[in-house]
């Protein structure tokens, strides 16, 4: 574990991709304490104003103060972009790697009829369910999950594929092991080195996809501090001031960036080949 | 790849749309709203909803609906827009020619692109040339369309003045005129492959050219760039196929936020401003084109997957 | 009296004709070019082409350019001459005689005549047809073809707004084959009167039209096409017009308008009107059976602050009534301003001095409902009043909150008259009536008011109405919005309406500097 950890921070971007992350991650757990204003509180007198030492980044359209609502807005965006995340790739790992593991007609069955469910794109996908279910926070990540399903069970399934030619689960198979055994202790822990990298990169899409989803307004609503929705909101104040689209970008963007040099890092962290 | 191959691989295209015809239909059903006050609007009295209800069938159990709704849409008669009063099909179709012309044009910019960029960063991994792509890449995945446009719309149009900030205008009616307008809108939507993409192809290329087999030609005596081009790029961008066509979905929603902020008339606008009114047919059928679109894509893909991977296996 | 009444409706038909003859922007500016096309900018779909079904700015718009009414609406918000030329009412207001012009043919050839006109207005009343015109035409009982070019209305009431009425956006005379026939036809096709004939129509992108050689006005239309782009994004537009692809933006937001005020070559559009945003209480509801505790609301509101945030100061403060200047008849009653104080008293007195806790509902279009319902949150607090804001998609608000919930935020553009908006709004008997207010007293009021004609007595009796609101509080109107516009400098004739949804684009023309000029 702890060589797992030296070979992650040896590499530049799992060094930086821990730090942007980690950072992030103080920002979610501490940042609702850590806000000097309330992130709702008005001013109608400080409206549009640009970073000061009264306020750090600035205030928005109706005189909030933006890192407040950054700090506050942390917790929702990046834990709602996670959670999508990881339920959406547990639901579609499981599919995957227990269709190819099953194989044949039920594979086929299985693969087919999930092949079919992701010709919906997953951005239409995620609004069909959220027009059907209302729009708010948690049926976007209830949305954003079930988009983002099938196509992760489809690429743990060629991942699985691929691991179970390999001869320790031919092993496994010949010696008699049972087949939750083989699948669990055998072709997972083969499967979740690519599936974590993956992962992570679709966080990143995830708080995209939740930002889509806010600009389209089907997402998060008004208001409510999550970045997408404070940078779709901002738009129509950009010729005011555009600090107030220019903080929450910021934020997605680094966000993005972070899970993504944290999953580069970890793929070659995990890559015992490298 | 025999000819029974194909035809199966054909007949699962239409399993596909038959799974996605349930699906689309199913949550149409349950949307909150009620399609003959979206036909009538807000001034209708009872007794003319209640007829029109009565007229569109609304009142059948479900599965009489779906019935009558797929053979319709199997004879390609998609019914009539609530919002519009207007036959669902020519209006969606000449949208989808509108989309199409972005997405391939967007497709054709990401492949020319990703994949030299996905190459020199593998090949000269660690060095500089790696570290532009790889920042290009992270740039590139790390904003969500709408900001890209925003920001794309304010420099390059607003500021600078060099290209129509939006508008469409087919390429058979004025062909430059159109080109300019397309050149944002293809830009911001195949940001986010380019970088995906050249992502995939680099790391790929990196493992593959790790593997025994490749180390195995290397000591036969292969010279670098042949062990590269014969043996890596063959292997590692056969997984490449199956992520491009995987992208596709994602240009396809991606078009619909880059339709909306250009004002293109294409299928993702249709879509979303039906989902925006309730507009249940063009939902359903802008659904089910989207899902056949696709599903074509991805035909072709798996056609061109199971051929190099013979020529792969054999070789 | 009657002499009275004469001289009175005559001289509004006079300062009519005179405005027809020399539109107010015109007369500040050069003679009138022809020529050109006109490209504007609209920022919805033109779902609707159909005058009698037409449901939102674009589409009235498109209407307008299409098909005549038989009055039309000055910037004044008095009726002109359209197709009528002239009209009289018996003494009692309820019989109302109108002229029609001579000689005006539809865009297919046919002549326009009385009986076109009487079976438009049966059509209008068909509940079948589901016209929204039906409730704004006012209380017509019969109409009759007295001869080809004069029709003659006979009323339920006495309504002294009835040529102002008649020229509601989707009261546009079509051809009496079309109603007896395929009334549906012209969903895809248009055939009307109006100064521009179609050419095109795909409802989300673009609609042309061409000019009416045939027009009953031989100098108008001025330009020779008119094309509508549809933009849903609003960024798009106002960037647009800045590039010059764009000559005309039909509707503004505040942000908008300031970006473009004082740039080069861009004229920038701004009228007072009584659009508004309200939020609306289900009388019939608790705790908001309780007049005490709306009122209590209405006292958390900081006007000018909301004025601020809604409206970037380019608008005035609400009463609580849907009146203001910009409307004929109109006093100020005493300002309601914020009393915290106030508010808790009477919170208290109405049994909830913890303050209570309460979902408000806005759709999400305009986006303006949304911070109406933001800022009132903030603003409540203050009160011990709990708010929490629901946002959800218009069609579903239209089929589970609208004129059923308990609190909800509305959005309504100013209508011709008081009479208009009371009765689409607030009486007993309105279209849409949102609040179940119910209140016979202020029903009377209304309907005294409609059947009087001395301006003075009718300001009276309207200000009575206006107090009573007030004090009631049925809906919240916290703040007026001004209407923006804006233009490139080389499009002349045009100035925006108060009323928002009505143009007047065949007095509009391009001076030499339009890039389609010529």
């Amino acid at each position: 574990m702890t060589d797992f950890l030296r070979r992650l921070l040896r590499s530049p971007q799992g060094a930086l991709g821990c730090l942007i992350v980690g950072l992030i991650l103080v920002a979610v757990v501490f940042g609702s304490y850590l806000t000097p204003y309330g992130p709702e509180d008005m001013q109608p007198l400080a409206r549009y104003k640009d970073p000061s030492a009264a306020h750090w980044l600035g205030t928005d359209q109706y005189g909030r103060d933006i890192l407040s609502r950054l700090l506050d807005g942390a917790r929702s965006t990046v834990v709602m972009a996670v959670a999508a995340t990881v339920i959406g790739t547990l639901g579609g790992a499981i599919l995957g790697t227990g269709s190819a593991y099953l194989g044949g007609r039920a594979d086929e069955f299985i693969m087919r009829t999930n092949d079919a469910v992701m010709a919906i794109p997953s951005l239409l996908m995620a609004l069909m369910v959220v027009s059907l279910l209302g729009s708010n926070s948690a049926n976007a990540l209830l949305a954003i999950a079930i988009a983002f399903m099938p196509s992760m069970a489809r690429i743990s399934r060629s991942v699985a594929l691929t691991v179970r030619k390999q001869d320790y689960v031919s092993a496994a198979i010949a010696r008699g092991e049972g087949a939750a055994y083989i699948v669990l202790r055998e072709m997972l822990p083969n499967v979740i080195a690519p599936i974590v990298v993956e992962m992570t990169i679709r966080v990143s899409f995830a708080v995209m996809l939740f930002a889509t989803l806010s600009f389209l307004g089907l997402g998060a609503q008004p208001p409510a501090t999550d970045w997408g929705l404070m940078v779709s909101e901002a738009r129509q104040y950009l010729h005011r001031s555009y600090w107030i689209l220019m903080w929450p970008s910021a934020a997605i963007a680094l966000t993005a960036i972070g899970f993504n040099l944290l999953g580069d890092g970890l793929r070659d962290a995990l890559n015992p080949r490298t | 790849m025999s000819a029974s191959y194909i035809l199966k691989r054909i007949a699962l295209i239409f399993y596909t749309l038959f799974i996605v015809s349930i699906l689309v239909f199913g949550i149409t059903q349950i949307l909150p709203a009620d399609a003959a006050v979206m036909m009538l609007g807000e001034n209708a009295t009872d007794e003319a909803l209640e007829a029109l209800r009565q007229q569109m069938g609304l009142n059948d159990p479900i599965w009489a609906q779906y019935l009558h709704w797929a053979t319709g849409v199997v004879q390609g008669d998609f019914g009539t827009s609530l919002r519009t009063g207007q036959p669902v099909g020519p209006a969606l179709f000449s949208a989808l020619g509108t989309s199409l012309t972005l997405a391939v044009l967007a497709l054709a910019v990401m492949l020319v692109l990703a994949i030299p960029m996905g190459i020199l960063a593998a090949v000269r991994r660690g060095r500089a040339a790696d570290l532009v792509v790889g920042f290009v890449s992270y740039i590139g995945v790390s904003l969500p369309e709408f900001v890209t446009a925003t920001l794309a719309v304010v420099v390059v149009a607003d500021i600078w003045g060099l290209l129509p900030p939006a508008g469409y205008v087919p390429l058979a009616e004025d062909f430059w005129g159109g080109l300019q307008r397309l050149i944002l809108p293809v830009s911001v939507a195949s940001i986010m492959m380019i970088a995906h993409v050249s992502r995939m192809v680099r790391s790929e290329l990196v493992d593959v050219m790790h593997t025994d087999y490749i180390r195995a030609a290397r000591l036969k005596g292969l010279t670098p760039r042949r062990v590269l081009i014969r043996h890596g790029l063959r292997n590692a961008l056969l997984p490449t196929i199956t992520i491009v066509a995987l992208d596709v979905g994602y240009l396809l929603g991606g078009i619909i936020v880059v339709e909306e902020i250009f004002s293109i008339p294409g299928i993702g606008r249709a879509l979303m401003s039906a989902i925006q009114s309730r507009d249940l047919p063009v939902i359903q059928a802008g659904v089910m084109i989207m899902a056949a679109t696709y599903s074509i894509v991805n035909f072709a893909a798996d056609l061109m997957y199971a051929w190099l991977d013979k020529r792969i296996q054999y070789d | 009296m009657p002499f009275n009444r004469r001289a009175f409706l005559g001289t509004s038909v006079a300062v009519a004709a005179l405005a027809t003859v020399l539109p107010r922007v015109a007369m500040a500016q050069a003679t009138p070019e022809a020529g050109g096309v006109l490209r504007v900018a609209i920022d919805q779909a033109v779902s609707v082409i159909h005058p009698l079904l037409t449901r939102v700015n674009p589409e009235y718009m498109t209407a307008e350019l299409l098909y005549s009414g038989l009055t039309r609406l000055g910037r004044d918000m008095q009726a002109e001459p359209d197709l009528a030329t002239e009209w009289q009412a018996n003494d009692d207001l309820t019989v109302w005689t109108f002229k029609l012009r001579p000689g005006v043919t539809f865009h297919d050839g046919a002549a326009c005549t009385a009986a076109d006109v009487v079976a438009t207005f049966q059509a209008i009343l068909n509940p079948d047809f589901a016209s929204p015109a039906r409730n704004n035409v006012g209380p017509i009982d019969t109409i009759e073809a007295v001869d080809d070019t004069t029709v003659r209305f006979t009323l339920k009431t006495a309504y002294a707004d009835f040529p102002v009425a008649l020229s509601y956006n989707n009261a546009r005379i079509i051809q009496a084959s079309v109603v007896e026939g395929s009334f549906e036809s012209l969903r895809t096709s248009a055939n009307g009167t109006g100064p521009f004939k179609l050419v095109s129509y795909e409802p989300d992108r673009l609609v042309v039209v061409e000019k009416n050689p045939d027009f009953y006005d031989p100098a108008r239309p001025y330009l020779d096409r008119v094309e509508l782009h549809v933009f849903p994004d609003l960024g798009a537009q106002v960037s647009s017009l800045l590039a010059g692809d764009i000559d005309m933006i039909a509707t503004l937001g505040p942000n908008d308008f300031m970006r473009l005020d004082g740039q080069d070559g861009i004229d920038v559009l701004r009228s007072a009107s009584g659009q508004f945003c309200n939020v609306n209480f289900g009388t019939d509801i608790a705790p908001f059976n309780d007049a005490r505790v709306r009122r209590a609301l209405a006292l958390t509101i900081d006007r000018d602050a909301m004025v601020d945030f809604m409206t970037e100061g380019l608008g005035t403060k609400g009463n609580d009534t849907p009146l203001n200047g910009s409307y004929p008849f109109f006093k100020q009653i005493p300002q309601r301003e914020q009393n915290i104080a106030e508010a808790k008293k009477l919170l208290a007195e109405a049994g909830l001095a913890d303050g209570f806790e309460a979902e408000l509902i806005a759709s999400d279009r305009p986006a303006i409902r949304t911070q109406l319902a933001v800022a009132l949150r903030e603003m409540a607090k203050e009160a011990g009043i709990t708010i929490n804001v629901t946002t959800m998609p218009h069609a579903t608000y239209l089929d589970q909150v609208w004129k059923k919930g308990a609190f909800y935020v509305g959005f309504y553009n100013m209508q011709p008259t008081p009479d208009g908006i009371m009765k689409l709004l607030f009486t007993s008997d309105a279209a849409w009536n949102e609040t179940r207010w119910n209140n016979t007293a202020f029903d009377a009021l209304i309907a005294q008011a409609r059947s009087t004609i001395d301006p003075a007595k009718r300001t009276e009796l309207y200000t009575e109405a206006q107090t009573l609101m007030n004090d009631e509080v049925p809906a919240i109107i916290p703040a007026f919005f001004d209407v923006l516009g804006a233009k490139r400098a080389w499009m002349q004739g045009y100035d925006i309406h108060p009323r928002a949804s009505v143009f007047r684009l065949d007095f509009a023309w391009l001076d030499a500097a339009a890039p389609t000029k010529g």
